[in-house]
């Protein structure tokens, strides 16, 4: 397989799966939004540094507020992680790849397109907003439906697959992140209300079914909904597929898959060793955030070492008359 | 309505199917009764069912004047040209025949220039020529031959008479849609196929394969072969892409490619460097090579014309075959054939006049109203003059611009195209039309049963080009006839 079209497989997918969970993203921080306790206020501006596009933000709007960061994450054309751009990016990737990708996979992407582009036209009243992203959610699932049942696991699909779980694991840990945008005036003892929103960030997760079935701790007096129980369950449970240990494990078996795997496992294992030491200071409230971010840093680390290994061939090296 | 030829009337023209009389020409009375049976509606049913085919598996063209919109579904008429085999045969021998001399000229020319010293080929329009690449003098690629792949374009006159009307050996491009032609028909009308005993073009991409791998520098059991497209916004992508798939060589861009310090061509794949041992190219010389051609070439590969001319990779066709693609050049084919094979060329030349020679030039300039005015080195039909379609002012331009550069223009009469019933709105009407057969040479020679047949859709209109407008049939060599 060229590098150039592993590359192209691989974004497509990170494209598409960046699209699906941002729209997770907005659904989950409208949830929160409507549930905040009495005196409880979120930060917008917050929103657009947990996805790291906040100077990107600060250039192209005034005013971090609740339009102007939805329309930004969205449909804003400038941010090329807004889930029109994604889609966009990742119909032309799926088009010039088109002869390695099952036949109905064009016709869905296209479907996906053009139902992005009328979100646009639509305007961005709250009401049509939550239906548009959930069917945008379901369109996206019926392209990754036809990807996991009508491709022949080959190389291509390997880092498809490799795409989608990195994309997945580091989109996880910044929808658990959003309750650090949450400003809470001080008082004293756990707050009853703080649960609900942990309940919204299940949901927008689709794992809060899962996790009252699943869960160590489901069984305990209070749902055992609380921040804790969440990170700890989407963060290393082995059997939910949105759950970062999860997406690792499907990591290493695409990467079982390809040749020269070595330094990528490699970083996969440093970023698993971070996960078997989770501990509950890690959880902790004024820990949480830095320890998110340390794990969106051990991805970051194994997308560079693919990169390196399949899409960039060191050409200098290369041209040393090299016999193959 | 019912699609009878019982109506349909060419016309002062040769039309493929019907006959002066408006009967059906033997080769096509199987045909011409069966369209008698369908009326309007189940023809509109066919139609549609036909485009919705088009759409589905992705068969498209791309113009460049369309805004966003990039992917053209192929215009296709579902009525087939039609002709009998045995004319067929004919045919057949005289492409062979013609390839294989073009083949010798061009390998003339990049090294003892024979031709040139015995006086038949004029040394000045070598120098002129914009397509002799001075960079392939003294090489000559395996087997000899620089022209892998050759389109030659045929036309017929009012007489019945099948002339050549130019080679194209430099990127040839249609097969493709040949091919889905072909399917596109036997999804619509498989009841046809069983009457009638239509020759099977299917065996053009096994040729292909089996001509590009006897190229191969390498005695490996499967040498690895690459297709080089500039891309997807290129107008004939769909057919790299099918291609590709269809021959099993990897579909390349220029990027993916890089010539070591060995001179050998490499693909970067995931697993490292891949060798290449042949590249059919879909690049124009120009953009090639950024070392050699156009250093502004972002489509080409550094370091290629090194690689070839050493002998590591082949290159389909040779870097410099176009310098027989070429309207000037056209006008000596029958005599290049006679001098390399002492033969008297089977498929005869429309004839030219050449406007570097003084008195066909006076001749021409003085007959603008009635002839056809090519530029040497253009396609697609640009840059053409039809004169007894021309206004008063496009024939004086025509005649400074030949005035200022003779050796760039040569003229033909005009001809009467021939036609063929073609599916216009809900009427069936004559169209003119032209055929591509396409010539394949290295080892051995091959040519397509019939080729892509060009149709203009515009009533009256001569220009068949799919840039320009035109569409296409299937085109049925019906055996036994």
């Amino acid at each position: 397989m060229l590098s150039r079209a592993a590359e192209s497989l691989y974004w497509m997918a990170r494209y598409l799966e960046r699209a699906e969970n941002t729209a997770r993203l907005i659904n989950a921080t409208q949830q929160l939004v409507l549930d905040l306790p009495p005196g409880a206020s979120f930060g917008w501006d917050t929103l657009t540094r947990i996805v790291g596009l906040d100077k990107l933000f600060q250039q192209t709007y005034d005013e971090p507020d609740e339009t102007s960061v939805v329309d930004f994450l969205m449909i804003s054309p400038r941010n090329p992680g807004s889930i029109q751009s994604c889609i966009r990016f990742a119909r032309e990737n799926c088009r010039t790849m088109r002869d390695v990708l099952p036949r109905d996979l064009w016709e869905r992407m296209n479907s996906l397109y053009l139902a992005s582009k009328r979100y646009s036209q639509a305007g961005l009243r709250h009401k049509d907003r939550r239906q548009m992203l959930q069917e945008l959610i379901y369109d996206r699932q019926s392209v990754a439906g036809v990807l996991a049942t009508c491709m022949s696991h080959d190389v291509a699909y390997q880092f498809i697959g490799l795409g989608e779980h990195i994309e997945r694991a580091d989109m996880t840990t910044r929808i658990l992140d959003i309750q650090s945008a949450i400003l809470i005036p001080r008082q004293s003892g756990a707050d009853p209300a703080l649960a609900l929103l942990w309940v919204g960030v299940l949901n927008s997760l689709s794992a809060l079914q899962m996790f009252r079935r699943h869960a160590a701790s489901a069984g305990s007096g209070d749902g055992g909904i609380t921040a804790e129980h969440v990170l700890h369950y989407l963060i290393s449970d082995l059997h939910f597929p949105r759950s970062v240990g999860y997406c690792l494990d499907a990591i290493e078996t695409h990467l079982a898959e390809l040749p020269h795997n070595i330094d990528p496992l490699r970083a996969l294992r440093t970023a698993r060793r971070r996960l078997d030491r989770t501990s509950d200071a890690d959880l902790a409230t004024d820990r949480r955030h830095d320890f998110l971010d340390d794990i969106q840093g051990d991805l970051a680390h194994m997308h560079d070492a693919i990169a390196r290994e399949y899409f960039h061939l060191h050409q200098r090296e290369a041209v040393l008359g090299v016999a193959v | 309505m019912r699609f009878g030829t019982d109506d349909y009337r060419p016309g002062d023209v040769y039309d493929e199917l019907v006959d002066s009389e408006g009967q059906p020409r033997p080769a096509a009375r199987s045909l011409c009764d069966y369209l008698a049976t369908l009326d309007a509606g189940e023809m509109r049913l066919r139609r549609q069912a036909i485009d919705a085919a088009i759409v589905t598996m992705g068969i498209s063209f791309t113009t460049y004047n369309d805004g966003e919109n990039i992917d053209r579904a192929w215009p296709f008429d579902p009525i087939p040209r039609v002709m009998p085999e045995s004319e067929w045969r004919l045919i057949d021998r005289g492409l062979r025949q013609r390839l294989t001399a073009l083949n010798l000229f061009i390998d003339d020319l990049y090294n003892q220039q024979r031709i040139v010293k015995d006086g038949v080929f004029p040394a000045e329009l070598l120098a002129g020529s914009r397509n002799f690449r001075k960079q392939c003098r003294g090489i000559s690629p395996r087997l000899g031959v620089w022209a892998n792949i050759c389109g030659t374009d045929l036309v017929r006159d009012k007489d019945g008479t099948v002339y050549v009307l130019e080679d194209n050996l430099r990127v040839p491009s249609g097969v493709s849609y040949m091919l889905e032609n072909r399917m596109l028909m036997k999804s619509a009308f498989p009841e046809i196929f069983s009457s009638n005993r239509i020759l099977p073009v299917d065996g053009y991409t096994a040729a292909l394969y089996d001509m590009l791998a006897a190229l191969s520098p390498r005695m490996e059991d499967r040498p690895v072969i690459v297709l080089l497209t500039p891309g997807i916004f290129n107008s004939a992508y769909f057919e790299h892409s099918y291609l590709a798939q269809q021959t099993g060589a990897q579909l390349v861009q220029g990027t993916d490619l890089l010539v070591g310090t060995d001179d050998v061509v490499y693909m970067k794949t995931i697993a490292g460097l891949r060798r290449v041992d042949v590249i059919y190219r879909r690049i124009d010389d120009d953009f090639l090579d950024p070392d050699v051609f156009r250093s502004d070439s972002a489509l080409g590969v550094p370091g290629l014309m090194r690689a070839w001319a050493k002998g590591n990779v082949a290159i389909a066709n040779a870097p410099g075959a176009g310098v027989a693609d070429d309207k000037v050049v056209y006008t000596y084919v029958p005599k290049i054939i006679k001098y390399y094979l002492d033969q008297d060329p089977v498929i005869p030349n429309v004839p030219s006049y050449q406007c570097n020679d003084e008195k066909e030039r006076e001749f021409v300039l003085a007959n603008l109203d009635k002839l056809v005015v090519k530029p040497a080195n253009e396609s697609g039909g640009y840059g053409l003059l039809i004169g007894p379609q021309s206004t008063q002012q496009q024939r004086e331009e025509c005649a400074a611009r030949v005035r200022a550069d003779p050796r760039s223009w040569m003229a033909q009469p005009t001809l009467t195209l021939s036609t063929a019933p073609t599916l216009a709105g809900e009427q069936i009407a004559p169209r003119h039309l032209d055929m591509r057969p396409f010539i394949l040479q290295s080892r051995s020679l091959y040519v397509t049963t019939g080729g892509l047949t060009r149709v203009a859709m515009r009533e009256g209109s001569l220009v068949v080009n799919s840039s320009q407008g035109g569409g296409s049939k299937d085109t049925w060599i019906v055996g036994g006839t």
